[in-house]
């Protein structure tokens, strides 16, 4: 490859000069910006706390691991894959898990998720903001579990991270069309449902 | 108001109520996710990024070998060949599926660690 290339290519990967070197500040400020928004997405999807923190943690590491050296436009939606991809792993184990311990007799009851075990510290100054706000919020998450897996994952990426359609797209490994399909079928179902719940801020 | 703006007031709805939850996180949480951060970015100061992944296929190769030749050797009673063939076509498909490979892939990131280990290092030298 000649030089002129050669730093051509280094350029689109953003390892240029001091973008080399820029690399680990990026990548941090980019992990410090997605991992809470991550973890909530994670806790809805898994229900547990620890187990969502881990799923984090491991997409965070495979981002580092694979895919730092790509342009940082790249990260969001392979950040998001690997994370989708996780919280469905950790679905399929707790599945199967449920379906050993039902074949030798036992139940899953341990497993099921615990609201007080699983509830954060109490953290607002003003107590009834807090509430109604987690009402609203917990309204959301039932909804949101009430839709076909493809679709909450459509809304999850456009609505809650802002990804836009081609970085979704990539995320969900399909089309931008299905993408469209998803989230707008996605919308119309949530607006419904949670039209009913009839509290604010959903009424 | 035309449908259109209910969604998009709706969707500004639902983000607010999702961030809202976001910045309520306790600090016990918010802590783990820092430190959670600052292991995955070690990652970057492994030496070893990159050359596993060039072993990779030598590894995969190495079981599959393995797996046909238990299968050869402990099966009963010889399958017939269009089972064997979609059998071992399973098989093979199951070894080089994502979950093996990154499997593979934390094993010699232990190997490459291990290497490093100056008790290792030291075993080794006196043996010869």
């Amino acid at each position: 490859m000649t030089g002129l290339a050669l730093t051509i290519a280094r350029q689109e990967m953003g390892l240029d000069g001091e973008g080399a070197l820029d690399t680990g500040a990026a990548i941090e400020a980019f992990l410090k910006d997605v991992e809470r928004r991550a973890y909530r997405i994670a806790l809805m999807g898994v229900r547990d706390r620890d187990e969502a923190l881990d799923i984090v943690q491991d997409a965070m590491i495979r981002l580092v691991r694979r895919y730092a050296h790509r342009p940082s436009v790249e990260w969001p939606p392979l950040f998001f894959r690997i994370l989708q991809n996780r919280i469905r792993d950790m679905q399929r184990r707790r599945t199967v898990r449920s379906r050993v311990l039902s074949f030798f007799g036992g139940t899953a009851s341990e497993e099921e998720f615990d609201p007080i075990a699983e509830a954060p510290a109490p953290r607002s100054e003003n107590p009834l903001e807090q509430v109604q706000a987690d009402d609203a919020m917990q309204a959301l998450e039932r909804a949101l579990e009430s839709l076909p897996a493809r679709q909450r994952e459509a809304f999850t990426l456009r609505n809650f991270e802002g990804l836009d359609v081609a970085q979704t797209a990539v995320a969900m490994d399909c089309t931008e069309g299905s993408v469209k399909t998803h989230y707008s079928r996605a919308v119309h179902r949530l607006r419904e449902m949670l039209a009913s719940h009839g509290e604010e801020p959903w009424k | 108001m035309s449908d259109e703006k209910h969604d998009k007031s709706f969707e500004q709805i639902t983000k607010r109520v999702f961030d809202e939850s976001v910045a309520a996180l306790d600090a016990a949480t918010r802590s783990r996710l820092t430190l959670a951060r600052h292991r995955a970015l070690e990652e970057l100061k492994s030496p070893r990024r990159g050359w596993q992944w060039t072993l990779a296929p030598v590894g995969v190769g190495t079981l599959a070998a393995a797996a046909l030749v238990v299968w050869f050797t402990i099966g009963q009673a010889p399958p017939a060949p269009e089972d064997l063939q979609e059998t071992s076509l399973n098989d093979l498909e199951l070894l080089l599926a994502e979950e093996d490979l990154e499997m593979l892939d934390e094993e010699l990131d232990f190997y490459g660690w291990l290497e490093e280990q100056p008790e290792f290092v030291s075993a080794d030298d006196s043996v010869g």
